[in-house]
């Protein structure tokens, strides 16, 4: 499926902004299933520095300087992105969670792919036993992992309210869980605490969804933000497959990935550092246009 | 002759034994100073003579020396977790440990081995990881650890090595073998306490360090010093020490070392990266930095790539050291060293990667990731030690870190051992080290108490140079695996013994490498604007004290004019937000506790507590006297008497303590820049003082009693009484409070001063131009000079403290937060998304 896709981020400041560094996460790139054909990246007012890399994960960084008094900045991307159709797994390829976890544990690989690197605790994800007895309903011993994670992500979707304005991005997962709401940051949080309480991988992707549903399917929730989902290791034959708690589905081709992460931290649109005496405020718009296939 | 020296040989012995009496070594456990068969080792016989010959009650005087020399050193650690958020005077423990030269050789040329070995490690995992594709360490073993950065992977240290300076704690097992503890790599403490201890313990025995081959210290501080400086060759920079700032619990050593060694102390507002390069902040402007001795968690050192909450880093480190601009001591990463799941893995690597096995062997160790290792901990669980593989702690489970599985109740071992089934990745086993003892003093006698000895490497050249000595920590039980100085325990200086005579170092200044220091063109401005800033709440201080006394004054001289004057001072009391808008007090003593006591901004209390807060940033920048005066004034307006009896007797101390700091910052301070924006506070402050003084009191509708009180409140009345034989007249007095320069309480004198300071500031132009506050000064100069007293009304006084005010705003944008194109410091509010 091809998209068109657009997010505009306004920041409005209450005093003027003498000194700003800034951090974006907000260009799509090539991944496995997922080809950027056209990305546009539009900065008002323009920066006295922009440098863009890398990071270990691959995702790409845009970093800005101002140093020059502003009031408001807008950053425009708008991008062409083709998504792959994957088709799931058979039941019973996936592999028993249990051995997941060790071949995790015994893995030798320190690429950015590798499992290692989500096995463990973040800053937004640190250890809940609470979670994790939540997740471990979903993980009797021996279930196929894949099979297991897809049970777990439709119970969040069921067990939570899906509550916009409940919490913010600095929510910490455990208080989202206590309170039942939340949005999709909170519900992949969540989710792969319970997964990293059991010791399997589990990665954090933000992205973007398709904003109006093909015909005959509901709409789903989130499509009009930046939206998240939980990347779970299955192995070293089947890797990573995404799994969205917040509509409790299996990722297919609907999703397209902006930046994969341990948890929001690493893939956060807009971070930095902004000197100013006053408040700020930022409105995020997301538009996902299916352009065919 | 031989007769007298048999006796004092005797006499001697008699006192060994006695001092031993009570000194029992643990079964199964190695003792320093006894043998197996209990008779005191070789190399600590001389210093068990020496203090047999000083006797116990000359050595209680030595000690209680030493503890003298501590705290008027204010040597201090800090205790996170009290709630007072305490300062803890040190704990010295009044023996050295005594290492024989052999042992010390073999010892400090294993762990140059192992400090080796640990580049090497830090090399691979930050670079192609071999080891974790070789199947030497397993990827999770490394990925768990926090101080795996993955931004710094495949970025090479500028000057190729990770691992600058490093730290190690051994400590002695049953067989008197040498044991690995755990490495420090992340930003090891104690070097500077151990030299401390030294300092201490030197002056207190110098009988010890004076007749015995001790090993001196400074040496390798000055090996250290030359080669982090070589470092900042390219820009004969200062080396920065970076700091997270007075709450850090070692702050104290981070001022103490950046002082000794002549390196500049910064916190991460005092730094900034332009571009690709790292500057420091200076009261000059920006000053390039390639050299940074970090004493802060790499997690923490950058907000923009690694974690954005952290207020106590820089913005763009990272990218700085990516451009191979800066080096830092160690390398952002080197941290992950201290994971002990890697302890599981070092002897294999060892032998892969030196061929051969570590010397110094460490504590064995399991990592639970593994099934077979897992299964066999669990099956024995009360046999181990069990630590986070990680991390200090693992919250609810492992709360004080590593643990004898055996001292857990059931119930909690059960929860252990189900938390290490599920994830047995974030654990290891260790085996239970019974550590060696050493005596320490107590009551005239010895006592055996186990120990770890911290001992630290600087790596110089191709080499690494072991410093001979070490911090050691003492414990409390006898049962000492955890002993950290978090917790009771005391610490002893390391005596390493040379095998021949000792060459006498000393840490002067060298003339290889090390430039002159220009103290005053790297004043950071952070320093400055907290200087500026001490001054101005010290002063303002004083100002409010005074306002008080003449209140007291008004009742105590009887004058008749009481009840009007009272009310305009409780008025002026609550203009400066000394007291609540709604204050309704008239009488003087129940005014002054309120003041003094009060939670309003402008009251003592508040003053104090802010003056302190300044100063604690910039402690090293002045003498210890100083710094004790503001802690006494902050205790002065804390006290727990806060009854309105005898407030205004706490004024006059109050009053006291404001001279006293007054007169140390005059003459006990070099008369550097930093001394003169100390300056430049206190007169802009007093001349506001006076400036509102003489408004509110100097005004016709005043009269007599009004100027009588402005006099006592600009502290001329001698002057005025010695100048004019008759009552205060407004004119007079007037000239003398604000126009008179020869008046050093007048507005104008303070005018003069501060002109002077100005003119000695950094960006002074040569060319004779005048800056903005400069300009600013000149004029109100002017204007002092052609005022007519008798025609000076408030209007015009208003206009010379409006342009106080504008001149330190002008001297804050100039100076401390350098507007033009960089970003402001400390007063603003700093928004992290």
């Amino acid at each position: 499926m091809r998209y068109q896709v657009r997010q505009v981020t306004d920041y409005s400041y209450a005093r003027p902004v003498v000194f700003a560094q800034h951090v974006l996460r907000i260009v799509p790139v090539d991944r496995p299933g997922q080809t950027v054909s056209h990305c546009d990246i539009t900065i008002t007012p323009s920066p006295a520095m922009r440098r863009d890399d890398t990071d270990f994960f691959g995702n790409r960084r845009i970093f800005l300087d101002f140093d020059h008094p502003h009031r408001a900045l807008t950053i425009e991307m708008r991008a062409d992105i083709t998504v792959a159709g994957t088709s799931r797994p058979l039941p019973g390829m996936d592999p028993p969670w249990e051995r997941v976890r060790e071949t995790a544990f015994a893995s030798a690989d320190m690429s950015p792919s590798s499992p290692v690197h989500a096995l463990f605790p973040s800053t937004y994800v640190p250890r809940d036993p609470m979670i994790r007895a939540y997740a471990s309903a979903s993980f009797p011993p021996g279930r196929p992992v894949l099979e297991a994670a897809f049970d777990l992500a439709k119970r969040i979707r069921d067990d939570f309210t899906y509550a916009p304005g409940a919490t913010d991005t600095s929510t910490p997962a455990a208080k989202a869980f206590a309170m039942r709401r939340g949005v999709c940051q909170d519900f992949t949080h969540i989710m792969i605490s319970g997964l990293r309480g059991l010791g399997l991988p589990a990665a954090y992707v933000s992205g973007f969804l398709r904003t109006i549903p093909p015909a005959g399917k509901p709409r789903l929730e989130g499509a009009d933000a930046t939206h998240a989902w939980v990347s779970l290791w299955c192995g070293p034959e089947l890797g990573w497959w995404g799994l969205d708690p917040t509509n409790g589905l299996i990722v297919g081709e609907d999703h397209i990935v902006l930046a994969i992460g341990r948890d929001f931290v690493d893939v956060a649109p807009n971070g930095g550092v902004v000197i100013a005496a006053g408040d700020h405020d930022i409105a995020v718009a997301v538009d996902v246009k299916p352009l065919g296939a | 002759m031989t007769f007298r020296s048999q006796r004092t040989t005797d006499h001697r012995a008699e006192r060994i034994l006695a001092m031993l009496a009570r000194y029992q070594p643990v079964p199964g456990v190695y003792d320093e100073i006894l043998d197996e068969k209990g008779e005191p080792r070789e190399h600590w016989k001389p210093v068990l003579a020496t203090l047999a010959d000083l006797g116990p009650r000359e050595l209680e005087k030595r000690f209680s020396g030493a503890d003298r020399y501590m705290r008027d050193s204010g040597v201090y650690y800090r205790v996170y977790d009290d709630p007072k958020s305490g300062e803890r005077a040190w704990p010295l423990a009044h023996l050295p440990l005594v290492i024989a030269p052999d042992e010390w050789k073999a010892l400090s040329e294993g762990l140059r081995e192992r400090a080796e070995l640990l580049e090497i490690v830090l090399k691979d995992l930050f670079g192609p990881a071999d080891l974790v594709r070789d199947g030497l360490v397993p990827g999770a073993t490394i990925a768990g650890s926090p101080d795996f950065l993955r931004p710094l992977v495949g970025t090479p240290p500028r000057g190729g090595s990770h691992l600058l300076y490093y730290a190690v704690d051994v400590g002695r097992g049953p067989d008197g073998r040498w044991w690995v503890l755990g490495d420090r790599a992340q930003a090891p403490s104690g070097a500077g306490y151990a030299l401390q201890n030294r300092l201490a313990m030197a002056r207190s025995l110098p009988e010890i360090y004076r007749n015995l081959p001790v090993e001196r210290l400074a040496g390798f501080f000055q090996s250290l010093r030359s080669e982090f400086s070589s470092h900042a060759a390219a820009t004969n920079s200062r080396v920065a020490v970076l700091t997270p700032g007075p709450l850090n619990e070692t702050y104290f050593e981070h001022a103490f070392l950046a002082r000794y060694l002549g390196f500049l102390l910064a916190e991460g507002a005092d730094l900034t990266v332009r571009d690709d390069t790292l500057y420091v902040r200076t009261v000059s402007g920006l000053k390039k930095l390639e050299m940074v001795w970090r004493r802060l968690d790499a997690d923490f050192a950058d907000p923009l790539e690694l974690n954005p909450r952290s207020q106590l880093g820089v913005a763009g480190l990272v990218h700085a050291i990516r451009s191979g601009k800066v080096t830092l001591a160690n390398a952002l990463g080197s941290g992950v060293l201290e994971a002990r799941s890697l302890l599981a893995f070092l002897p294999s690597v060892a032998r892969a990667r030196l061929g051969r096995d570590l010397a110094i062997p460490h504590v064995a160790t399991w990592w639970c990731g593994q099934p077979l290792e897992r299964g066999a901990v669990i099956a024995d669980l009360e046999s181990f030690v069990i630590a986070p593989a990680f991390t200090q702690t693992i919250p609810g489970l492992l709360d004080d870190g590593a643990v004898l599985a055996s001292s857990l109740s059931p119930e909690h071992r059960l929860r252990l051992a189900e938390e290490i089934r599920l994830r047995g990745s974030d654990f290891v086993a260790q085996e239970v080290v019974k550590l060696s003892t050493m005596p320490v003093w107590n009551d005239g006698y010895l006592e055996p108490r186990p120990f770890i000895l911290r001992l630290f490497l600087a790596r110089v050249g191709d080499g690494w140079e072991v410093m001979p000595g070490g911090f050691c920590r003492i414990g409390d039980r006898v049962d000492a695996r955890a002993v950290t100085m978090q917790r009771d325990g005391r610490s002893a200086d390391v005596c390493v013994l040379a095998e021949g005579p000792v060459a006498e170092t000393t840490l002067l200044p060298t003339p290889d490498k090390i430039e002159l220091r220009r103290s005053t063109s790297s004043l950071p401005s952070r320093a400055a604007d907290n200087l500026f800033w001490l001054a101005r709440y010290m002063e303002r201080a004083e100002g409010t004290l005074r306002l008080l006394r003449a209140l007291g004054d008004q009742v105590g001289s009887g004058e008749t004019t009481g009840p009007d004057m009272l009310k305009r001072l409780v008025d002026l009391l609550v203009t400066w937000e000394a007291l609540p808008k709604d204050t309704v007090l008239t009488e003087p003593q129940a005014v002054a506790a309120a003041v003094l006591h009060g939670r309003a901004p402008g009251g003592l209390l508040s003053l104090a507590r802010a003056a302190h807060n300044a100063a604690s940033v910039i402690r090293d920048r002045f003498s210890p006297d100083a710094w004790k005066t503001i802690n006494d004034m902050v205790h002065l307006a804390e006290g727990d008497k806060r009854m309105e009896a005898g407030a205004l007797d706490r004024v006059e101390t109050g009053l006291r303590l404001a001279a006293v700091f007054s007169g140390l910052t005059q003459e006990n301070m070099n008369q550097l820049i930093g001394w003169r924006f100390l300056k430049i506070g206190k007169r802009i402050e007093r001349a506001l003082a006076i400036c509102r003084f003489g408004r509110n009191f100097g005004d016709a509708r005043s009269g007599t009693a009004g100027l009588d009180l402005l006099l006592a409140l600009a502290d001329s009345q001698i002057t005025y009484r010695r100048r004019y034989v008759m009552i205060a007249a407004r004119a007079p007095v007037l000239d003398l409070v604000v126009l008179d320069p020869n008046n050093p309480r007048s507005v104008a004198f303070q005018v003069e001063r501060i002109a002077d300071h100005l003119a000695h500031l950094p960006d002074h132009a040569a060319d004779g131009r005048l800056n903005v506050p400069e300009k600013l000064i000149a004029r109100t100069r002017v204007d002092l000079q052609t005022a007519d007293a008798h025609t000076l009304d408030g209007r015009q006084i208003l206009a010379i403290e409006q342009r106080l005010m504008a001149i330190s705003d002008e001297v804050s944008e100039r100076y401390f937060t350098h507007r033009d194109g960089a970003n402001p410091v400390g007063a603003a509010a700093s928004d992290l998304f």
